[in-house]
This record gives C-alpha cells, structure tokens and sequence, in this order.
C-alpha cells in the first residue's frame, strides 16, 4: 500500500497555507479523500502490515483533521510548526482583565446547580464562552498574520482557558443531565 | 476435478471467485441474518420461512436449542431459557445486580472468573457463549441458503458499546468460528440501508430503539461517505423496559400475593403482547394465570401512554446531547431514520417527531434494516465490489481515560472523537530500578474512575532498571476501525518495548476463550460432519454442472458412445445419491466420475492447446 510522509505538517497534509483562517471546506474534502484511500475497511483482505500501516496512517490522519478543525488546537500548532516553544506550561497569562473575568466564569459555573434551571444556564454559558473564543480567536489570527509570535503565543493560551472552562461547562451539563433524567 | 475447468480456451478457469459474506445484526430479542444476491441485499429465513430469529437460548436439554424452538420453554421454563442476553455482554456481576429483575437468572462468579455465568440445568455458561450459539445458528442458516462456507462477516453492534461489550462480541464470534471484517455500528448501518448517501447529501439522525438498548447518531452524507459526527445513547435502555413498567402496571391491578420467576415471566409475556397490540388497536385484554392466581383486564392506550412515556422521554436527553456534541441545530437535519422494533410504537415516533420537528422514516422494516446495512457493508468488505465508493467514518462512543491519582480519571481520547485514532503519553518512573508499572483504562465521561466503566489493567513489565524519573515510558493507546482498544508502551531512551499483560475487567481472558473453544470444539463434532457432507454435495452438484456443460460443449465431438456411457453411469450414479449419500461415499463417488472422465479430460486438454496455444507463453495460460 501506498504510505503517507509523515514528516509533513498538518497544513501540508491538508494543502492549506500557513494561517489561521483556512479553508474548512477543503480541509474537509481533503480529510475523506485520505481516509477513502487509507481508511481500514480498504484492507480487510490485505496483509496483517497493510492492515497494521492502515490503522497507524489513518490515525495520524484523524489526529491532523482534529487539530487542524479545532481553533485552539490549530493555534497552537501554529505556534510550534512556527518553532515556539509550547512546552513551558508554567507561563501563565499577566492579563489582569481577562484573570477577573475568568475568575467571574468559575463563579458562575459553581452557581449553577442553584439556579432555576441549570441546563439552560449551561446553555447561556456555553453561548457566551464561543463568542468570547471567537473574539480571541480573531485577534490571535491578527497577531500571527504580522508575525507577532510571542504576542500570538499570549493569546493562544487565552484561547487555551476559554477552551478549558468551556469544556468544563459542558461537562457539568452532561452531569446535570443525567441526574435529572 | 481441476482439469475440467479448463474449459474455455483464453477464458479464465475460475473469473472471480465470488466470496460468501453476510451481515449479521445481534440482536436482545431477536437476531437476523443477511446477505447480498444479484446486487441485491435482503434478509435469509429459516426452512420454516422465519426472518426473525429470538435471541433465545434453551439449555434445559443436553441438546441446546435457539431461536423459536428455545422460545417454547420460555414460560415453563424460565430459569433454562436464556433470553435478553445481549444485556449481560461485557458485563460483570456488579453491573447485573443493578439490572434488578429485569433477568431471571442466577448467576456464579467466582474469584478467577471476572465474567459472571449463568446456572442452568446443563451447566454454567456466560453470555459470549451463549451469544456464540446464536451466531452459529445464524452462519448455519446462511451457509445453507448459499451453498458455502462464509469468507466473513460484518456484525453490528448498538454505537454506545463500550470496549468490552465490542470485545464480547467480538469473542462471541471467535467461539463460532466467524472471521469478523468488521462491527458495525448499528445506526451507521441503518443509514446504508436506506441508501440515503445516493438519494441527498446532509446531515441525518438514525433514532434506533431496541428491546434493550437505544442509540442516537447524527451522520454527514456527502458521496457515499456516511461520516459520524457524533453517537450517544443509553445501552440499558430499550422496549424491555416498556414491557417492565406493564408489567408492574399489572402487578399494581392484580394484586398477586406471591410472584416466583415463572408467574413474572408469563407477566411479561403478556404485558409484551399487549405493547404490540397497542400499536394498531386502541385498547387490548390481557389474562395472566399460573397456580391459583389469575387476572384479566383492559389496557387502554391512554393508559398505555401514560405508562410508557416517562421510557421514552429518557431516549429525548441523549437527542440533545448528540446534537450539541455534533454541533448541529435540530433545523440542520434533513431526515430523521427509525430503526428498532420499539420503534413501532406510536408514541416513540410520535414523540420523535415532536422532537426533532420533522415526520422520521420509517420506510424499510426496522427489524430488518439494520441487518440489510450491515449485508451491504459485508459484500464490500469481502471485496466483491472492488471499485465501490462506500465508506463509512465512525467515532468513539465514549470517552477514553486512566485513573489517576485518587480516584480521578483522566481523559485520552474523548468521545466523538473520529476513529480508527492513537493517543500517546509520557510516563516516568518514580522508584529506583523500577521495572514495570501498571495502567487502569476506563471509559466513560464522569470524573470519578468509580463512576466510569473500568475497562482493564495492563500491566507494562521488562523496562530497564533506571535511577528514578530517568526512564521515559512512552505509552500507546490505539483504538481500532471497530472501536476496540488496545496499548502498547516503550521506553524511549533505551527503546525497549514494554511486556503487557491485560487484565480485562469484564472480558474473557485468552485462556477461557481457548478452552470455551476446545469445549465447543468436542460439542460441534456433529456440527462438522454435517458440514463435511454439505461441501461434499456442493462439491457433487459443481462436478455434475461441469461434467455436463463440457459434454454439451464437445463430448459427441471427442468421445465415442461406449466412453459417453461409462462417464455418464458414473454422473447418474453421483446425482441419484446427492442428497443420500455420507459425506465419505459422496467422495468416492466424485472421484469414480473423476477417473471415468480422464481420458475425455486429456482429450479436451489436447484439443484446448492446439486452439488457446497459439503465440502464447506456458505461464499465460491458465490450467
């Protein structure tokens, strides 16, 4: 069987620029061209390497599509296709507005078992949360299109907050969900 | 009897060896099986004209028996009659006292077995085997109506199977001797059945209620891909549980003092026939007796929905949530698909409907439909269609995590999350020459590792002794196109890979399926005889067919009529005994037809060559 370079980068596996903002529609096409070619239901009578080969290079695939949908796993692969370091997780964000208003999210989220109707108070939550990661989402593609990286950098782990506190909303919804089903 | 198969000069002997594949939905009350023909797929019955087979089991003979003739014991019976058994698969014993009532049987566990099996009268069994028996009913079936042996099969499974009700499955299938392309998820192969992909391209919801389990998938259609955006359902959760709250609707009326396994059966009994009675008509009797107790009363379809509702409300909250995970609004989805028996009650698609604002579909039998799918994925698979389009883009049903510090779990891969798809992590050790550590994998979406499903244990061993926090342990977690799991690990400075050992939480080991196999091996010497003789008569009936189209061909040209007569009595002779004879003398007599024919065979072989030869090198032509 044909076999992918795995060297490329995910931008190059999907024949998009280096940017922020790319063509979902293609990268999608793209995606089911890879998997149709790849895909292990293409070697269910190949050999156990053909069938092993499958596996590993449509994974690889997979994990590309799903770094390459997601903004904030995007960003920061950007930065790191980009040669930033990413590892130094202790590095945390000096901006004191955004610090208060994620402070005032963790508050409300602990709330919500209080309110009326909790789910649709998940649900206000989450609206908000998306719109906010859209708004960091364009000035990071800003910073990163002048070439700003450290100042992208920033912003990519504020996009990385929003990103946690919204799945964390999302988790709780799920919880709340099954206790009142 | 190669030789005659030369036939044709410049045509190949054999142009494609056509496979026999076949799809097989497993069901909780009832299991089917199908296959493609002419391009078309459509599902087999028994001798008796029967599509459905029950999932029912009967182990009160030494003989086992399935199907309908296992269902008559089911109500003076109940204790040998296995039914709903899917419930139990990748099961332990915790998770089958939480099911309560809703199964009779009683069940043994003990120390070195983490799967629980079942007392009967003729012995323990778990629900793989038991399941392994249906199959085996079901490739008999179908072996029969195609005249051979199966190349393989493609058997469907609810989405929402985690890991080890898929490896049950999967291990039902080893101890049926099945070679399983793949499993299929049970929506995705509804929406191939509908062929929706040819009809629109969209986004579609596949709202599949079973006896026993209920599934919600959203699906992208777009040029014979059928992608997943997301799955989610509820594996305990389906009609079985209409027929409960009858039943105690039932109990609540009648008023029985003493209720055993046999009277509450029967209880169910009715209480099913009259759900079914209430799709069509407005109001239904029911009578129970067993003993000296006994009663007979009116369900009316208001009270039938006011039993039933709160079920089927249960099935809306997974709807929403698939939607959100798939980020779709409910005005996205072009059309909605029901699939599963419950789904004839008129409530469930009333309800539906309400749901998602549109009329569902409901078109092909949902019965069947899942089963058709999965037909039609087989036939590809087995290659018969090289050049197909069809591709199906399935997800992990539920997140993938290790148990971490107190308790917690921490997720690697989570749910929705396109499959196949490999997670690594890094790990160090905290000892001194430490050698092996061990990693829990759960599933599941809740925070506490007790409130997810513990998959297994594996333990990495053999990595070099190293001072502590130098050794830099790299650990794989793969999950297959089928959704099943596994994990290897190395250590990256010096590269050794790691030893595993898996201790499957709720899963047969390897040694109890070997040994399950040796069993099974002993109890279907029967079952291979029989066989035997089925592809000794397939094998007859290929010889007579090419004995005769070759005399047709060229046997007045070539022969005289005293060579004509010798092949013929010896043809005759095999046809007259087909279906008589054992599968030894079926083969000495093939091989009499075999010897009366060989001089006609050289004959042809010469005549062949002088024609076919011609400019041609010795390897091109096909003998």
């Amino acid at each position: 069987m044909k076999t992918l370079d795995l060297s490329q980068n995910y931008f190059e596996l999907f024949k998009q620029p280096l940017s922020f903002d790319i063509d979902l529609a293609q990268v999608h096409e793209n995606q089911q061209k890879l998997q149709a070619e790849f895909h292990p239901d293409r070697f269910v009578n190949g050999s156990d390497q053909d069938k092993r080969l499958s596996v590993q290079q449509t994974s690889w695939v997979n994990e590309a599509h799903q770094t390459m949908i997601n903004p904030v796993k995007r960003a920061r692969y950007m930065l790191e296709v980009s040669g930033v370091d990413m590892q130094d997780e202790s590095e945390t964000t000096s901006d004191i507005e955004f610090l208060m208003e994620q402070i005032a999210l963790r508050e409300q989220m602990e709330e919500v078992r209080d309110k009326e109707s909790p789910l649709e108070e998940c649900d206000d939550i989450i609206r908000h949360l998306k719109v906010r990661l859209k708004d960091i989402s364009d000035d990071f593609s800003n910073r990163f299109g002048l070439g700003d990286l450290e100042t992208a950098k920033l912003v990519s782990r504020k996009m990385q907050f929003v990103q946690r506190i919204l799945e964390q909303v999302m988790d709780l919804q799920f919880q709340l969900e099954e206790e009142y089903s | 009897m190669a030789l005659l198969q030369i036939s044709e000069p410049g045509q190949s002997s054999a142009p494609h060896q056509h496979r026999f594949a076949a799809g097989i939905d497993l069901g909780t009350t009832n299991s089917l099986v199908s296959t493609v023909r002419s391009g078309k797929a459509e599902t087999l019955p028994d001798a008796n004209g029967h599509v459905l087979l029950p999932s029912i089991v009967y182990m009160g003979n030494e003989q086992r028996l399935v199907g309908h003739e296992a269902q008559k014991f089911q109500s003076d019976d109940p204790l040998n009659t296995l039914s709903s058994i899917k419930r139990l698969m990748g099961r332990g014993i915790d998770d089958i006292s939480q099911l309560g009532d809703v199964l009779p049987y009683e069940f043994i566990s003990d120390e070195n077995q983490t799967v629980p099996r079942i007392k009967t009268a003729t012995g323990a069994i778990s629900a793989v085997e038991v399941s392994a028996e249906i199959l085996k009913n079901l490739t008999q079936r179908a072996e029969q109506t195609l005249g051979g042996e199966l190349d393989g099969v493609v058997i469907t499974v609810p989405a929402y199977f985690d890991d080890a009700q898929r490896q049950a499955t999967r291990d039902a299938a080893t101890l049926a001797g099945l070679n399983v392309y793949r499993l299929l998820n049970e929506p995705t192969a509804a929406a191939v059945a509908y062929g929706l992909d040819q009809q629109h391209d969209g986004v579609i919801a596949v709202y599949d209620l079973g006896g026993g389990t209920f599934d919600i998938s959203i699906l992208r259609l777009n040029k014979g891909i059928f992608e997943v955006l997301a799955t989610g359902g509820d594996s305990a959760l389906g009609g079985d549980d209409i027929d409960h709250a009858i039943g105690e609707w039932m109990l609540q009326q009648a008023g029985f003092e003493t209720i055993d396994v046999v009277l509450s059966r029967r209880i169910l009994i009715a209480a099913r026939a009259a759900k079914e009675a209430l799709t069509t008509q407005n109001t239904t009797a029911i009578a129970v007796n067993y003993a000296d107790q006994a009663w007979q009363g009116d369900l009316t379809i208001e009270q039938f929905r006011l039993i039933a509702q709160p079920i089927i409300k249960k099935t809306l909250t997974p709807c929403r949530r698939v939607l959100r995970d798939a980020n779709i609004d409910i005005d996205q989805i072009a059309q909605v698909v029901m699939v599963g028996g419950s789904t004839r009650v008129p409530l469930v698609s009333e309800m539906v409907a309400g749901f998602f604002k549109r009329e569902p579909m409901s078109d092909l039998d949902p019965d069947q439909v899942v089963a058709i799918g999965a037909a039609i994925q087989a036939d590809i698979l087995c290659g018969n269609k090289p050049d197909g389009e069809m591709l199906l883009l399935d997800v992990l049903p539920l997140s993938l995590g290790i148990e971490t510090m107190g308790g917690l779990s921490e997720k690697i891969i989570s749910r929705n999350t396109p499959i196949p798809v490999a997670k690594a992590q890094e790990f160090t050790t905290f000892k001194n020459g430490q050698t092996s550590m061990s990693v829990h994998v759960i599933q599941g979406e809740r925070e506490l590792v007790s409130d997810c499903r513990s998959l297994a244990r594996f333990e990495l061993r053999g990595f070099p002794p190293m001072v502590a926090g130098a050794a830099r342990i790299r650990v794989t977690y793969q999950v297959d196109a089928d959704g099943l799991m596994t994990v290897s690990a190395e250590e990256l400075t010096s590269g050794v890979t790691a030893d595993i050992v898996v201790k499957p939480s709720y899963g047969l080991t390897d040694s109890e399926i070997e040994s399950m196999l040796r069993a099974s091996m002993e109890f279907a010497k029967e079952d291979i005889e029989l066989r035997m003789l089925k592809e000794q008569q397939v094998e007859a009936k290929r010889v007579i067919e090419a004995i005769d189209s070759a005399l047709e061909t060229d046997g007045d040209s070539l022969l005289d009529e005293s060579e004509l007569n010798n092949i013929f009595q010896h043809r005759n002779k095999l046809e007259q005994q087909i279906e008589t004879a054992t599968s030894d003398s079926l083969k000495k007599l093939i091989k009499a037809v075999e010897v009366a024919s060989e001089s006609y065979v050289a004959k042809r072989m010469n005549s062949s060559v002088v024609k076919a030869f011609a400019g041609k090198k010795i390897d091109e032509v096909n003998l």
